[in-house]
């Protein structure tokens, strides 16, 4: 597979909350138009952290973000919420809106307060509910659907915003095996058919290792190892960041690797 | 794109046509207040029969003392009721949606415990000088909602950043300490009692034309000012962070919606003293009735305030006739157990 232009670019980015223990240190990599890249690592490793620093509700200490070669500092929130969606991992909604209702408020970013939405925006929304299947959810009332069907929501409601990036924080964690298994298709799709770049902060490592094309382990806001899964899922990284000695097999039809106890 | 009502649809790709919706709901709330009106116009201390009313409103000058009572007494009365009982349900509204908390009201932040500590020092120096200060209480009041205010903002900035945590705290600290020194005051104080009750509890029936036309403007203006919020006070209810990522500067929505609303809530609080209540249940009323969306919720939520507040009015001016009871006491006699009741046949 070959990538093109860069999407992302970090240069050595550090954070800590008001100069306390660092979060992230010294954090650099680049992604390309297209990727999936995969964010590993145990609690406390700064795996939202890193997430919330690229979306722009953190800023770094130190080091730099690009945005398609511009810095994210010369982004206002309102622009970058046109180029980064965001799922994450709290789906809780304070008033009980219908699920339609939520997906509609992806297309915010591009809405004119005065001037008000078009119909261009309800067919857009419409659209994401149907990719990610939660059109029979659409008349359901947010605070009454189980987390999994929220969280397929707001991922509808992540591409209504028709983001260039999109940023999953344990997007499965509530999601059934079977949905699980469509969503990742569906990314891999939207990868493909939309022009989109996805990083996904993953809690299942073997899951983290069938969808994405290269995987970054963090252990204490420090990237311990980058690269395809077949390079950083060894015995050796994860025994030094996870603490204790998995057995690694071969996915049979998959090819990479896959992890038991 | 434009939306005209007759040709409109009632959906638009599976949504609902709210523009469609809004346009109904404000022709049935205008003409719910104008209804509760000509009914409210017949009650009082003295009976006028309804066809003189009627007749009164078309033509003043047929009888004076009718058309004064009409006039001068009733009419600024429900106007001043519509007005307030939008002003504080519509804050209300907005409040809940800021602060992501179902509980807040428009006196969260204090704004009434200054204004009630305003009025009341007014009355009491009135009391102790002898200089007649009466007519200026507003001033005392919309001064001392404006202190209460900035001594939030100040303690919530010391203690957290300004997030919204940090002003409610502040908001119940400055509450207590200022609702305390209310009660140093009536208790030092005997013969203003009464007219310092009729502040903490709220009054209606000083209302005149010109008291009016000094809220109305604050109020329309500021409520429409809350209303062209709603998209944002819609994602603010995904959480602070999730707004963010709609693109939404959530801080200077914050200071704005504070802002505006502290601006209502002290001018009317000002002339009105504190109507308890009303800014609590009527958003969720108006949210049982046609769901969150605040491009609606914050508009019905206007209305039913208005038609409440004017309901609540007339029941203080005749039940224990001619005395009056506070109607802050009626809000709440009323508008809690209605409350329970709705809530109870939610869960069901």
């Amino acid at each position: 597979m070959s990538f093109h232009s860069h999407i992302l670019t970090i240069k050595g980015v550090s954070f800590s909350y008001n100069g306390h223990r660092e979060i992230l240190s010294d954090i650099n990599f680049s992604l390309s138009k297209g990727e999936l890249l995969g964010i590993i690592g145990p609690n406390g490793s700064g795996k939202t952290t890193l997430l919330k620093v690229i979306s722009g509700i953190l800023k770094p200490n130190k080091g730099n973000i690009f945005l398609l070669n511009q810095d994210l500092n010369n982004f206002s929130i309102e622009k970058i919420a046109k180029f980064i969606s965001v799922v994450p991992q709290d789906t809780w909604v304070t008033f009980n809106f219908k699920a339609k209702e939520v997906v509609f408020m992806g297309r915010l970013p591009y809405i004119s307060r005065l001037k008000g939405e078009t119909l261009e925006d309800y067919r857009i929304s419409r659209e994401a509910m149907k990719k990610t299947q939660s059109l029979p959810l659409s008349e359901n009332n947010i605070q009454e659907i189980s987390g999994g069907e929220r969280q397929r929501v707001f991922m509808a409601k992540a591409l209504a915003q028709t983001p260039q990036l999109l940023l999953l924080d344990e997007f499965t964690s509530h999601l059934d095996l079977n949905f699980s298994y469509e969503m990742l298709n569906l990314l891999k799709k939207a990868l493909k058919e939309e022009n989109l770049t996805i990083i996904s902060v993953f809690h299942d490592l073997n899951l983290a290792s069938i969808a994405s094309h290269r995987l970054i382990l963090l252990n204490e806001g420090k990237i311990e190892k980058i690269g395809t899964p077949q390079e950083v899922l060894n015995v050796e990284n994860l025994q030094k960041v996870y603490k204790v000695k998995p057995i690694l097999i071969n996915h049979p039809n998959l090819q990479v690797p896959q992890i038991i106890m | 794109m434009k939306f005209s009502i007759n040709k409109s649809p009632k959906e638009i790709a599976g949504y609902t046509n709210w523009r469609k919706k809004l346009i109904l709901m404000i022709l049935g709330g205008s003409l719910g207040i104008l209804g509760v009106s000509l009914v409210c116009l017949n009650f009082g201390v003295v009976s006028i029969h309804p066809k003189d009313i009627l007749f009164t409103l078309w033509n003043s000058s047929q009888d004076k003392t009718k058309g004064l009572i009409v006039w001068q007494l009733r009419a600024p009365r429900i106007i001043m009721a519509t007005l307030t009982g939008a002003a504080l349900s519509t804050v209300g509204g907005a409040f809940q949606g800021i602060l992501r908390n179902p509980l807040a009201d428009p006196y969260i932040l204090g704004v009434s415990a200054g204004a009630a500590l305003g009025a009341c020092i007014g009355i009491a120096l009135q009391h102790t000088t002898g200089y007649y200060l009466a007519s200026y209480l507003p001033l005392f009041a919309f001064l001392g909602a404006m202190f209460s205010l900035y001594l939030v903002y100040r303690s919530s900035k010391i203690s957290f950043s300004v997030n919204s945590t940090g002003l409610l705290l502040a908001g119940v600290a400055i509450t207590f300490l200022f609702s305390a020194l209310i009660t140093v005051l009536l208790a030092l104080s005997k013969r203003e009692l009464h007219s310092m009750i009729f502040w903490i509890m709220g009054d209606l029936s000083t209302a005149n034309w010109e008291k009016i036309s000094i809220i109305s403007l604050p109020v329309i203006i500021g409520c429409l000012l809350l209303f062209f919020s709603s998209l944002d006070l819609n994602a603010l209810s995904l959480g602070e962070e999730e707004a963010l990522h709609l693109g939404i500067n959530t801080g200077k929505l914050r200071i704005r919606i504070f802002l505006i609303s502290s601006i209502i809530i002290a001018t009317v609080v000002s002339f009105t003293g504190i109507i308890g209540f009303v800014g609590l249940i009527i958003p969720h009323i108006a949210r049982l009735l046609i769901g969150p969306d605040h491009r609606i919720m914050l508009p019905t939520s206007a209305f039913l305030g208005a038609i409440f507040l004017i309901l609540c009015d007339a029941l203080a001016r005749t039940i224990i006739a001619p005395s009056e009871i506070p109607i802050g006491a009626i809000t709440a006699l009323v508008g809690a157990p209605l409350f329970i009741y709705l809530l109870r046949r939610r869960n069901k």
